[in-house]
């Protein structure tokens, strides 16, 4: 005899959420191997874990490149569009990861705090000097878990796990940077509070959307909203709070006046990953709510998400026209490209689904390998990252300077790159009809963007520099990262029908 | 009494905590104003738990509170290194990250 | 059997990418690389134009498409390079004058370090010029023209050391964004409009389209073309460019790029037959830019400024024969071929004598040099016999004709193409005059000395070229035929007799060639330093206001703006671009203040975000 259960025992598809699960069981290996091992050995151990499991789940994922199912009882979805985001996220973490190894850019190490406990600036720190630290890892890989799951998430509960399992580890890598503390650990603090505030509002959010619709899964919602497509107030501040909290993540204006500042703070390798990750991460999610859970609603939203689109694409490409760090100047044109995606959102159709995708590969690859060619120009402070210091870089690396004037260029979107072709996929979607106004500011907002790309670029080739800056020679890690970067950028801009044609083949998501 | 109520109060929780977000200069007591808000949300979760008759609601509510702990963990982690380091936890001494 | 039109392409562009990436290990042989690249393309275009020519007059086209670029659901880009007989006529002058040129340089760059790069970005323009020319559609067009913007960019500041050099390069950059600005909106409008951006297919729809939106995409042509063409009101970079190595200036800012905007305008020649605003609007812009770079020309005492003056003025003419329609298209390329013989040769004399004269570029120091560089003045002098437009040199014919079509549009276009052949007469004997001949006025440690053969041969040509080359491609091509299944034909009649017009124009350039043997012919005396001279000299030597209209129209209310509430970053951003730039730096300064480093307040503005999403989603919900 017994208790009868509420709850059936739950069916797992092991092999569907292979990419999932061996992210995560890595994590906590991880964690154990912090916990256990030595410290030299720690330090052979975590990037082989890392690396390792990263190249098992993404085969996993090129596996499931046909399944089309909802799994875990319905928590979470394998389906085109979670096949693709999840692989992009997992070849941008190898990127990552590998920025993350590099330590023959900075004499003083890699990229981390030798130990981020202690005081910045004490006899204490100092004891440590070029210390490798292996903490990093395991916060990594639960952020990439977390990452892989946001997206496939297919109710606001596992959303919100997804969330903050990997929100918390970025909040903690950021305070960790090697160099400038007091900065990182401000830049950590401002990311945490704020974050904690969004993800409390996202929460909130999920509450009252349960509380208008009876349902957490997002079939559900759906079809309690086209059920009664005039349930009032309560669903419309629930999805005004969802939404806010979503945006928040990915960096839209005027929710994103985190990012220039945690973008400067967090140590440039974490950014590079962070910028690019995040960002498909919390499109993904967001683009299966608003096309899932709200589609039927879609009349509703689209204005909302309009204001943001022209509010984002605006302030983000005239506040960068003044900045003076390039590492804001990346932060504030990535708020522009969230801009530039959220007008593929706004078609609330499969081709403004596709165009979103288009948009995020291409700008992921480019923008870590942007973030990750930061790192190689140096004075003797560290980074250089003022634009100042910039100038007349091509005179010193003529290849530093060619590189990443092609990946401006490509993110102002020219003819012939990536860049194109992602706005191409996003604009022609929202094209026609009254959206065509947002594509008009978007179009307004590129060709200002293009004066401060252009900024920089012309200062690169045509000022004198500072002969206090010097180009290091990086790592095999760094340039393969930028290679990537440059190689995605030019392919996907001469032969845009290889990511088009590999967008629309997924289709559109599974309800 | 009908639920609706309890919704409300949810709802003057959360905005409570949101005040407090905005107003307390402390990092500690902006932390606990998210708590609050995060409160906020369990009882609104719970409350339409009960409205509809299901059990998700008060499942998230459990789920929820694992991740405040797991924020206290962090937030707090983040909070007294850089206390530590600028014998302050004002959030706005914090502020050289800027325009 | 025919060459591929890709090749044609993609053999400057391998050799470029060659002699950029292997960097000081090409330095021996690359410059004899990049000529062999620019004559290998030379013979690819022969043997192209040879094929072209086979094929039955009416449709002669010979097509390929490299790839498909984009595939969107109806809407398709593909990389189609086509030679018809418009393009065929431009790819060997490019190639053609492109080999002289790169040939020249090998004598003319020999003393300079980077001898190796500039034969790299020589090629890399030569390889964009020929994407312009044989695009098939406007993106492809687009893409060329911001290439040969590149690559004009990169050499004008070769010489990066000069700050004048670099200024200049970005000077000429920014002008040029202006006009690219006005090319990018003219492909969206034709994209949105037709749903299509290959000429074909936009030609053939062109009449459908609504007569507004035809004028407003002739407008954004013409604005690009002015910005590429240094016509009015963008012309004021092409004067500053001359910091570039000669043969640049020759090859670039005289016979091919700064021809583009004409080509342009010709290329799309449908849709201006359907707009007479825009056409006027081209017409009126020819007639201003050919007086102004006339009188111009006048007044620069720097033998490559009043060239350079010289050729705005003759794009002028170009522009103002293409505006005319019909009857002018033929005649504004026929033109635009001999020009690019006689002033390529000119220019490239004007090296000669530089390279002679220790870089001196002041006429004022020239003098008598006619008997010490023999060869130079030889081909200098029918290239300026060609110019000034003496029969039966090449500029004649075509001069001739366009100021004939000129009269058969109205009586302004006509006097202003024929008060230009008088100025023009009157600077070219100038400059004639000052360098060639009177006494001899040499800086002290000046030897002038003839140039080595690999200098003189393609002046040698050139001049060859600018003697018969119009009454050859009058009378031995055919040129008017030859164009017309791609340009058509059309027929004006004169207010006056014909018979009138050529002892008419021989008078004007007579009067012309006259009144400056008057003032600097034998016996004058001209001072070293120049006089201050007339309101109109004074006026003409500040490019007539080129800059200050720069500055007044679009600095100045940019920068006032912008003084109340920032001070501007004034360092790379400049000219026109600063007017606009400035709203947008003090808007952006004012957003820049809401990032103030509380997170509290990052926090508010969340709130705020919040809730103009909620009103969003209520006002729809409610309203």
């Amino acid at each position: 005899m017994g208790v009868q259960l509420p709850f059936p025992t739950p069916q797992i598809e092991y092999s569907l959420l292979l990419p999932v699960l061996v992210i995560l069981g890595a994590a906590v290996v991880s964690v154990l191997i912090e916990a256990v091992a030595a410290e030299s050995l720690r330090r052979t151990l975590q990037p082989l874990l890392a690396f390792g499991s990263l190249a098992i789940a993404l085969a996993g994922c090129v596996g499931l490149w046909d399944q089309r199912q909802v799994v875990a009882q319905g928590a979470l979805v394998v389906d085109g569009p979670t096949v693709i985001l999840q692989g992009t996220l997992l070849i941008l973490a190898v990127l990552g990861a590998l920025l993350m190894m590099e330590s023959r850019v900075d004499p003083a190490g890699d990229p981390f705090a030798a130990r981020a406990s202690t005081i910045p600036g004490s006899a204490d720190e100092r004891g440590f000097g070029a210390r490798r630290q292996t903490e990093v890892w395991p916060l990594f890989l639960f952020a990439v878990g977390g990452m892989l799951m946001f997206p496939a998430a297919n109710d606001l509960l596992t959303a919100f796990i997804a969330l903050e399992v990997f929100s918390l580890p970025l909040y903690l890598l950021t305070g960790m940077a090697r160099r400038r503390r007091l900065l990182s650990q401000e830049a950590a603090l401002k990311y945490f509070v704020l974050g904690a505030f969004s993800s409390a509002v996202f929460l909130f959010g999920s509450a009252l959307i349960y509380a208008a619709t009876g349902s957490l899964d997002f079939a559900g919602i759906a079809d309690a909203v086209s059920a009664d497509p005039t349930s009032g107030l309560l669903l419309s501040a629930g999805v005004a709070l969802l939404l806010a909290g979503m945006l928040f993540k990915v960096g839209a204006a005027p929710f994103h006046q985190w990012s220039p500042d945690v973008y400067q703070g967090a140590p440039t390798a974490l950014t590079a990953f962070m910028s690019a990750a995040t960002k498909v991460a919390a499109f993904g999610a967001l683009l299966r709510v608003m096309f899932v859970a709200l589609g039927g609603a879609a009349w509703d939203w689209q204005p909302a998400v309009a204001v943001i689109a022209g509010l984002s694409m605006l302030v983000g490409a005239i506040t960068a026209v003044v900045q003076s760090d390039i590492k804001r100047v990346l932060a504030y044109s990535s708020v522009a490209h969230a801009g530039f995606i959220l007008t593929g959102v706004l078609a609330a159709s499969p081709k403004g689904l596709s165009g979103s995708l288009v948009y995020l590969v291409a700008y992921g690859f480019v923008t870590l390998a942007a973030f990750g060619l930061l790192t190689v120009v140096r004075s003797p402070a560290g980074e250089a990252t003022d634009v100042q210091q910039w100038a007349g870089l091509a005179k010193k690396s003529p290849v530093t300077a060619s590189v990443f004037s092609l990946l401006l260029l490509t993110m102002a979107g020219l003819p012939l790159t990536s860049g194109f072709t992602a706005k191409f996929a996003a604009w022609s979607a929202a094209w026609g009809g009254w959206q065509t106004g947002v594509v008009v500011i978007g179009a307004v907002s590129s060709t200002i963007a293009a004066a401060f790309y252009l900024r920089i670029i012309v200062s690169m080739w045509f000022s004198e520099g500072d002969d206090a800056v010097v180009v290091a020679l990086p790592g095999l890690g760094t340039r393969t990262v930028v290679g990537v970067g440059v190689a995605s950028a030019v392919v996907f801009g001469v032969a845009p029908q290889l990511l088009l044609g590999l967008v629309d083949g997924v289709g559109v998501f599974l309800r | 009494m009908s639920p609706a109520a309890y919704l409300a109060l949810a709802a003057v929780l959360f905005s409570l905590g949101c005040t407090g977000v905005l107003l307390r200069r402390n990092a500690i007591v902006m932390f606990m104003s998210v708590e609050l808000m995060l409160n906020a949300a369990n009882l609104a979760l719970v409350t339409a738990s009960r409205m509809h008759g299901n059990l998700d609601g008060q499942v998230f509510a459990f789920f929820s509170m694992t991740v405040a702990a797991a924020e206290v963990v962090v937030g707090l982690a983040i909070i007294v290194q850089i206390f530590r380091s600028r014998r302050s936890a004002s959030i706005d001494d914090a502020s050289l990250l800027k325009l | 059997m025919t060459a591929s039109p890709a090749l044609l392409v993609a053999v400057p562009l391998l050799s470029a990418a060659v002699l950029l990436l292997t960097g000081r290990r090409s330095d021996r042989w690359g410059h004899w690389l990049g000529c062999a690249a620019a004559v290998g393309s030379f013979l690819i275009a022969l043997n192209l134009v040879l094929s072209l020519a086979k094929q039955p007059h009416e449709s002669r086209e010979i097509s390929q498409t490299v790839w498909t670029w984009i595939s969107v659901g109806g809407f398709n880009v593909d990389v189609t390079f086509t030679v018809d007989p418009l393009s065929a006529v431009f790819i060997l002058l490019i190639t053609g004058v492109g080999s002289l040129i790169h040939i020249y340089s090998v004598g003319y760059m020999e003393h300079d370090d980077n001898r190796r790069r500039f034969f790299g970005y020589l090629n890399l323009f030569v390889a964009a010029m020929l994407t312009l020319v044989l695009a098939n559609n406007l993106l492809l067009l687009y893409v060329g023209w911001e290439g040969v913007g590149l690559a004009s960019y990169l050499l004008i500041g070769f010489w990066q050391h000069k700050p004048s050099a670099a200024s200049a390069a970005n000077k000429a950059f920014i002008v040029n964004r202006v006009g690219d600005f006005g090319l990018s909106i003219a492909v969206m409008l034709t994209f949105v409009t037709f749903g299509s951006v290959a000429f074909p297919e936009v030609f053939a729809a062109a009449d459908k389209a609504s007569s507004t939106t035809i004028t407003w995409i002739g407008l954004a042509l013409l604005l690009a073309a002015c910005g590429k063409s240094a016509q009015f009101p963008l012309q004021s970079w092409l004067l500053d460019a001359m910091e570039g190595p000669t043969p640049v200036s020759a090859l670039i800012h005289a016979a091919t790029m700064v021809t583009a905007g004409v080509y342009l305008v010709a290329r799309c020649h449908p849709i201006f037959d359907l707009s007479a605003t825009a056409r006027g609007a081209v017409v009126a812009v020819g007639a201003i830019t050919l007086l102004m770079g006339a009188v111009i020309g006048i007044a620069k005492d720097d033998i490559k400024k009043a060239l350079a003056g010289s050729t705005m003025s003759q794009i002028g003419y170009m522009m103002l024969a293409v505006g005319l329609g019909p009857i002018g298209y033929i005649w504004a390329i026929f033109h635009l071929l001999t020009h690019g013989f006689f002033k390529a040769g000119m220019f490239l004399g004007a090296g000669s004598v530089m390279h002679g004269m220790n870089d001196e570029v002041n006429m004022r120091r020239y003098g008598a040099l006619r008997t010490a560089m023999a060869v130079t003045f030889g081909t200098f002098a029918i290239g300026y016999l060609a110019i000034i437009g003496v029969p039966p040199f090449a500029g004649f014919w075509s001069k001739d004709e366009i100021i004939k079509v000129a009269f058969e549009h109205s009586w302004v276009a006509g006097g202003a193409a024929l008060l230009g052949a008088a100025i023009t007469a009157y600077y070219m004997t100038r400059v004639m005059l000052m360098t060639f001949f009177g006494k001899a006025r040499w800086a002290d440690d000046a030897h002038p000395h003839e140039s080595p053969a690999v200098m003189t041969i393609p002046l040698v040509v050139l001049a060859a070229l600018s003697a018969v080359g119009g009454w050859a491609l009058l009378h031995v091509v055919n040129l008017e035929t030859w164009l017309e299944p791609v340009l058509g034909h059309g027929e004006g009649e004169l207010p006056f007799s014909s018979s009138l017009l050529l002892p008419l124009t021989l008078a004007v350039v007579a009067l012309g060639v006259a009144a400056a043997w008057k003032v600097y012919g034998a016996g004058a005396d001209i001072p070293v330093s120049a006089p201050r001279g007339s309101w109109f000299i004074r006026a003409a030597r500040a490019d007539l206001g080129g800059d200050l209209f720069n500055e007044k129209v679009l600095m100045q209310p940019g920068q006032r703006l912008t003084a109340t509430l920032v001070r501007v970053d004034d360092s790379v951003v400049d000219g026109a671009v600063r007017g606009i730039g400035g709203f947008t730096t003090a808007l952006s300064a004012r957003l820049r203040q809401a990032q103030n480093g509380f997170a509290r307040s990052y926090a508010l503005v969340m709130v705020i975000g919040a809730v103009i999403v909620a009103l969003a989603l209520a006002m729809v919900r409610f309203a």
